[in-house]
Order: C-alpha cells, then sequence, then structure tokens
C-alpha cells in the first residue's frame, strides 16, 4: 500500500495550466521549436511536405547528425571537438586509400574505425592526460588532420575503385536510405549508452561537476578518452557515408565546417556549452531543425550566401532561450 | 578606557530565515585601538562584520561613527564611513601590478581617459612608505609573499582613508615572519589613529597585538576588557561556555581489529609526520583551526593528492593510494566538506547521486535498471529520513541537510570499511545535525571505522572515541573521547600548548 502511494507522488505535479506549460517548455523546448518551423514550413511552401522532400532532408542532415551525436558526448563532458571535420576528411582519404590497396570494402571500414578513433583517442590524451583545455587540443588536431589529407591527396580528390562501395550511401531498404537509417539507428544507440549505461552517468557527472566526479571514484581521465575516441568512431562512420555517396572525397571541400554545423545542432538542442547538461533527444530534433531551416531557404531560393546569416540568427535565438531556464 | 569610542554597535539583531543570529550585540571601538573580536564558530563574528562592513543589513539596533548615527547599506558606504573590510580570501589580483592593484576600480585617469600611471605608482610609494615597507609598485602581486599581498589590502585601506579597518583571520596563511612584519605594521596603524578589529582564534597572537577584546557565544555578548587585565584561560572559558548539549553520543564498546595503520604521512607545506592507528567500531575525530591541514591529510589518503610521502596501510596491507577509485577498492569512502564543490553532482538526479559511486549495484548485463535505483532510494530515505517528494528532482533542489544525507547515502552504498567524513554538518540545520550524528554512532556499532574531521570542538567530543589536535599540519595532541575538555582541545588547536612528541 505504501508503496503505490510512494510511485504517485513521484509522478510531477503540476496544478496549474501554466506551471503544465512551463514544466513542458523547459523540458522540451527543442521539440516545440521543431514543431512550430515544421508547421511554418509547411504552411511557406506547399512542396514541403512532400514525401520526397520530407526523406531528401533526412537524407541531408545524416551525415551531419551523426557527428553531431560525438559532439554531444564530447560537450556533455565539459568539453569541445573542433576537429570533426579535419578528422572526416582524413579519415575518407585513408579509407579510399586502403580500399584501393586492398580492393577489401571491409578493410576499408576498419581503416576508417581505426583512423577515426585513433584520432579521438588522441584528442582525449591530450585533454585528460595533457591538460590541454579541449579548445585548443581540437583546434590542434583540426589543422594537422586536414593538413595530413591534403599531403596525401596532393590537394585534390581521390575516388574510389572498388564497385560495391558506394552501396553503403546509395542503396536503400523499402523507402529508407541506408544513412538515413544509420542516423537513426546511431541515435539510438547513442540515447542508449548515454542514458542507461554507466559510462554515460559518468560523462553527466564529469561535465557537472569533474572534482565532485573525482571524489566519487570515477576514473575520470579514462572516461575523457573515452569521449572523446568514441565522438572521433562517429566521425568515421559520417567519413564512410561522405566518401561511398560520390564515391570520393576531396581532401580540400569535404568536411568544411562540419563542427560549427554540429555545434549548433547540439546547442539548439538545449545542451549546456559547460556540460553535464542535455540530451540526445535533443540533438537529434536540433538537427532536424537545421535541416528543415536549409531545406526551406533552398525551396524558397534563398540566396546561398544569405543562408549562413539565418543560421546564426536561430543559433543565438535558441541559446537566448535557453538562458532564461 | 579614556579614548573615545570611534565606532559604536548598539544592540543589534540579526536573524537568517527565522534563526536568530545575533541577539542585542554592543560592540564598540575605540580610535587607535587594536581590538579583538573573539569567538567560536558560528558565534556571530563574522555576520557582525558583515553587517558593519554593510554586506548585510541588521533587523534592530544602531550603529554609530563619531558619535553620529550612520546608515550602512553597502559595502561602499561602509568605505565612505571610512571602514574597510579585509576578508580571509585576500581580494587582490595576481596578474595585475602592485599599484593596479591599489587603484583597482578608482583609477587616476587624464581628462581622454589614459591612465595617469606615473601619479598612481607615486602615490602608492608614499603610502607604502608610511607603512614602512619596499616594494616596486609596478612589481607583479603573483611575484610577493602572501603577507604582501595583505599588505597591499591594507595600503588600499588607507588610499581610502579608513579609519577603521577589519581584519579577519589575516595569520592563518602567514609564515611567522610574515606575521611579524604584519604585527609591525599594525602597530604603526594604530600609532597613526587607525583603529583595527582583529578576528583571529590564535589566542597567543591576540595577546601580544591587541589591546582590548570582545567575545561572542551563539549570537550574544559575553564580555569584554582590556587585554592586559585578563589572562588567556579566562577569555578561551568565555568563548566556550557551557555547551548545552554537550552528552556524549557514544558509549563505549569493544573494538575490532586494527584497519588502518598511517605512518610519518608528510607532504610538504600541508602536513608533517603524520602517524595514527584506526580499529573497526572506533571514531577517531581530527579537529583544529581552518589551515590546519586536515583536510588536505584525507585528500592525500584518498589518493585525491598525490605529493605525499610515508606509507598507509589498510588490513595490514602496505598500499600506495593514488586515485579516489584505489582508496575505494582499499576499502577508504570520503564524504567530503564544501557539498556543493566537493560532493554533490548538481545536474543528476537526487537518486542518480546516491548511486554514482556504486552503480555495479544497480546494472543487469552493462545497463542501468531505473527500478533497482528507485527500490535501493526508497530503502535509504526511509532509513536517513530523506525529505524529497520526487528523487528524479535534480540534488541541488534540496536543502543542505538531505544533500548531505544523500551523500551518505552514497557512501553507505559504497560501503567501505572506512569512512571518512570531512565536516559532516557544514551548514546544515540542528535538527538534520542530530541524524547525521546517530547514522555515524550507529555505523561504528556497525563495526565500520569512522573518521570525522571538523573544527568544531564539541561536535567532535560528542561522537569521537578517540581526538587527535592538528595544529599547522602536525598532531600536537592525543586524547581519549572522554577525557578532554574543549578548552584543552583549543589550547592546542591554537598552538599555545604542545604535547612532547
Amino acid at each position: 500500500m505504501a508503496n503505490t502511494k510512494m510511485v504517485k507522488e513521484q509522478k510531477p505535479q503540476m496544478s496549474t495550466i501554466k506551471g503544465r506549460l512551463s514544466w513542458l517548455w523547459s523540458e522540451y523546448s527543442v521539440i516545440i521549436a521543431f514543431i512550430i518551423i515544421f508547421i511554418a514550413a509547411s504552411v511557406l511552401s506547399p512542396r514541403f511536405l512532400d514525401m520526397n522532400n520530407q526523406l531528401n532532408i533526412l537524407m541531408q542532415v545524416s551525415i551531419i547528425g551523426i557527428v553531431a551525436l560525438g559532439m554531444t558526448i564530447v560537450m556533455l563532458s565539459g568539453g569541445i571537438d573542433l576537429s570533426v571535420g579535419s578528422v572526416l576528411v582524413l579519415v575518407g582519404v585513408v579509407t579510399v586509400l586502403a580500399l584501393n590497396a586492398t580492393g577489401s570494402i571491409w578493410i576499408a571500414l576498419l581503416t576508417a574505425f581505426i583512423v577515426g578513433s585513433f584520432a579521438g583517442f588522441l584528442n582525449g590524451v591530450m585533454v585528460a592526460k595533457g591538460r590541454i583545455a579541449s579548445f585548443i587540443a581540437t583546434l590542434g588536431m583540426m589543422a594537422a588532420a586536414r593538413s595530413i589529407a591534403l599531403y596525401i591527396a596532393e590537394g585534390g580528390s581521390i575516388s574510389g575503385e572498388v564497385s560495391g562501395f558506394t552501396a553503403i550511401a546509395n542503396n536503400n531498404l523499402w523507402i529508407f536510405d541506408y544513412p538515413i537509417l544509420i542516423f537513426l539507428i546511431m541515435t539510438i544507440l547513442v540515447y542508449i549508452l548515454m542514458h542507461k549505461t554507466r559510462f554515460g552517468r559518468h560523462v553527466y557527472a564529469i561535465g557537472s561537476n569533474e572534482k565532485a566526479a573525482l571524489l566519487s571514484a570515477i576514473r575520470v581521465d579514462r572516461i575523457k578518452i573515452g569521449v572523446y575516441s568514441l565522438a572521433g568512431l562517429l566521425v568515421s562512420i559520417a567519413a564512410i557515408i561522405e566518401t561511398s555517396r560520390l564515391n570520393s572525397i576531396s581532401s580540400s571541400s569535404s568536411g568544411v565546417q562540419y563542427e560549427l554545423d554540429a555545434i549548433a545542432a547540439v546547442i539548439i538542442g538545449g545542451t549546456r556549452m559547460t556540460g553535464g547538461r542535455g540530451k540526445i533527444i535533443g540533438t537529434f530534433f536540433g538537427v532536424l531543425i537545421l535541416g528543415i531551416l536549409n531545406n526551406m531557404m533552398n525551396l524558397m531560393n534563398v540566396s546561398p550566401h544569405l543562408q549562413g546569416f539565418v543560421k546564426g540568427l536561430i543559433i543565438i535565438i535558441a541559446v537566448v532561450f535557453q538562458k532564461r531556464e | 578606557m579614556t579614548k573615545s569610542p570611534f565606532m559604536t554597535m548598539n544592540n543589534i539583531d540579526k536573524s537568517f530565515n527565522g534563526v536568530s543570529v545575533l541577539k542585542k550585540v554592543t560592540f564598540h571601538v575605540a580610535q587607535g585601538e587594536i581590538h579583538a573580536l573573539l569567538g567560536e564558530n558560528g558565534a556571530g563574528k563574522s555576520t557582525l562584520m558583515n553587517i558593519l562592513g554593510g554586506v548585510h543589513p541588521f533587523d534592530n539596533g544602531s550603529i554609530q561613527i563619531n558619535g553620529e548615527e550612520v546608515k550602512i547599506t553597502n559595502p561602499r558606504a561602509a568605505q565612505e564611513y571610512g571602514i574597510s573590510f579585509i576578508h580571509q580570501e585576500l581580494n587582490v589580483v595576481s596578474d595585475l601590478r602592485v599599484y593596479e592593484n591599489m587603484f583597482l576600480g578608482s583609477e587616476i585617469r587624464t581628462r581622454y581617459g589614459f591612465l595617469k600611471v606615473d601619479e598612481m605608482c607615486q602615490k602608492t610609494n608614499e603610502i607604502l612608505a608610511k607603512l614602512g615597507v619596499d616594494i616596486d609598485p609596478k612589481e607583479y602581486v603573483r611575484n610577493l609573499e602572501t603577507s604582501y599581498k595583505q599588505l597591499i589590502e591594507i595600503s588600499k585601506a588607507l588610499l581610502h582613508k579608513s579609519k577603521l579597518i577589519i581584519m579577519d583571520e589575516p595569520t592563518t596563511s602567514l609564515a611567522e615572519h610574515e606575521v611579524k612584519r604584519l604585527f609591525g605594521l599594525m602597530n604603526n596603524l594604530k600609532q597613526s589613529g587607525v583603529s583595527i578589529i582583529y578576528i583571529s582564534h590564535k589566542l597567543k597572537e591576540i595577546k601580544e597585538v591587541c589591546d582590548r577584546y570582545t567575545v561572542l557565544r551563539d549570537g550574544e555578548l559575553v564580555g569584554n576588557g582590556s587585554m592586559e587585565e585578563e589572562n588567556l584561560d579566562t577569555i578561551t572559558k568565555l568563548m566556550v561556555g557551557k555547551s548545552i548539549s554537550q552528552e556524549r553520543l557514544i558509549q563505549d564498546h569493544t573494538f575490532g581489529s586494527e584497519v588502518l595503520e598511517v605512518n610519518n604521512l608528510s607532504s610538504p607545506g600541508c602536513f608533517s609526520n603524520i602517524s595514527f592507528t584506526l580499529k573497526k567500531g572506533e571514531i577517531a575525530g581530527f579537529t583544529g583551526l581552518a589551515g590546519d591541514g586536515r583536510t588536505e591529510l584525507f585528500e592525500s589518503l584518498f589518493g585525491y593528492r598525490k605529493t605525499y610521502t610515508g606509507e598507509i596501510k589498510i588490513n595490514n596491507q602496505l598500499i600506495k593510494i593514488d586515485h579516489p577509485r584505489k582508496a575505494v577498492k582499499a576499502g577508504l569512502g570520503l564524504v567530503p566538506k564544501d557539498r556543493k564543490e566537493n560532493a554533490i553532482i548538481k545536474d543528476l538526479s537526487v537518486i542518480h547521486n546516491m548511486s554514482l559511486s556504486s552503480i555495479g549495484h544497480f546494472e543487469r548485463v552493462g545497463f542501468i535498471q531505473d527500478k533497482l535505483e528507485k527500490e535501493r532510494f526508497q530503502y535509504y530515505k526511509e532509513k536517513l529520513n530523506i525529505k524529497v517528494h520526487n528523487p528524479r528532482i535534480t540534488i541541488d533542489k534540496l536543502s543542505g541537510g538531505n544533500q548531505q544525507k544523500v551523500i551518505i547515502a552514497k557512501w553507505l552504498e559504497v560501503d567501505t570499511d572506512i569512512i571518512i567524513f570531512d565536516n559532516p554538518t557544514q551548514g546544515i540545520d540542528i535538527g538534520a545535525k542530530q541524524e547525521i550524528y546517530h547514522q555515524i554512532v550507529s555505523l561504528a556499532e556497525q563495526g565500520k571505522a569512522v573518521i570525522i574531521l571538523s573544527s568544531e570542538a564539541p561536535e567532535i567530543l560528542k561522537i569521537c572515541h578517540q581526538i587527535y589536535v592538528m595544529f599547522q599540519g602536525e598532531i600536537t595532541a592525543r586524547f581519549k573521547g572522554e577525557e578532554v575538555t574543549e578548552d584543552e582541545i583549543m589550547s592546542y588547536a591554537t598552538g599555545s600548548k604542545r604535547e612532547a612528541k
């Protein structure tokens, strides 16, 4: 008896409509914002709701989406990873080389995973063991990884010579292209990792109060290295999709400003810059919001040169709203 | 005293959230005297000084300066009345130069807004010369000794033509020769007609430098007078008084086997030559003044600090602890002081804070089971009387006492043989304090070894079998819990007595 009474008590009690609304807003503001933008978009452009257009949006955000998942973990731990775009290119270039050299797709994939997570591991070691601010450490990695990619590809693009590699990004299951499915699966996996396992719990703890986390006997350094390695691994998955889609990667123009888009999605999704607070589901919708905005501006023929302005505005508005909490 | 009172506080009342902190306190300071303000932690000294410094308003009473009633509503107003407050944590910016610190916020500028560096340096020199010290105004503060930083604050007070300087525990972080220098300076100031209120626990120093004293206890004025006429024992008695709840909560029971042995633990600048042993079922208390090194000692023992020498044996096994995780594995738990900074993870829920250090207890095939966590929390909620309706809210929404209970639950769940409590009742109300004492005692009765660090001697006396007093990083005395008085502890904690070792 007493037990059932307890359970009832624990449900959030919202006596007033106002209270209920403010609770909804604080917990799910990004979803509400998503719905508003979605409705606005469908009113502004009749073509927006078209199924093909919807799938197109998902397809276009899948790469940034996967990168943003890793970025979310890093930012929850209280850090930032500026190297994602450059590491993506480096992974792409090395993967194509491995593919062409061995002719094996599996070896190419393995190479991608190793290169990506190793770059992340190095970031993690610099941050955790070297006590370098994540902004600086990953800024260094950003410059270095891009440079190596440019050197290997001699500044140009390199293309795959093995048929079948393109299938990864261009095949589909029913109406869903593989990249969309990979993005959705990764979202679910990362969600489970962050909310149902001790790794996730420890990341939140470190991001919120590192000293208290250490005094709670959490292996802070190890978790941090894990965080950056995982972000690197997710980047390598994104790199595989990016490379497979066109069967080539450009060492100079691929992955440019991906870090900014990913950080934007994470911030719009409500994750706090200083760590400890945020949700994977928030990032998921943050990514979709950015995708819809891009799509809308294309549908409405907004000059591509102005699209950055709109994106910038949205990020700032998102942060201003979150500040009120 | 023939000197006219420069500043008088009459019948000051003050309460925080309905808890009365000051009751009709009257306090006056004459011109050109050094006045010691004494009392134990929580006696109301800081509140009284914060009222004088314009940090807190008072509820009833009045303040007079030079016989005129004044209203001090903020720190700036206090400064205008000639009152400067030098806090225990010095407010100097290490990365600025001496003169820049002196003029911080009141820089001398030209018509066009540029700084008049030469003029500021010259004025700084004048004041420093007046104080009889020789430092370059252009020196960076980070290159100076701590006492010079204090000096900069004093110079700043003089720059603002202060007539009354409040010094809160100025000597805690000073070496002996620095203390000498400070005292010389204080005497110079006194000669030039400046009054000083001196807050300190170190009675010997007070005897050396102060003219008069005022003692507060539990928010009330219990005595004042001239320093020359009293001896230190009388003053100590006044400070301690007859505590109402001196009653010891522990019964003597037989202890189990030895679980912890510490030999010659030293860490330069923090603590030196610490040796003690601890048995199952025993509660050992470590007490002393702020800065006595006990927190650093046990942070080292717990693996948070790594630069120490000496040996630690747990269950007769020599062990090197360099990470809190190793400490936990070896059987040590730590409820740290300064809950907000060191213990709670404010963005995690109450339940998740409870389970943080023993997450393995709630996992099945690698996944955390919400239901197990919740059930376990219910158990602790009842056992420790944690008041929370919805344990899924973040822990920062709870009161201090309830937060502390959650942290204790966290360590009970880890279930280590030895639990260290650093200042376990910091900032929590009396009811919760009692509950925590009873929890600690029952832990010992269950056979756990417990270590308590506290600067509140009554607390230590209440629940400890064995009491260690620390002073400047060393254990200066060791007592059985029932055979010592608060006065005695005080005299060892202030360094006025030392046990031959």
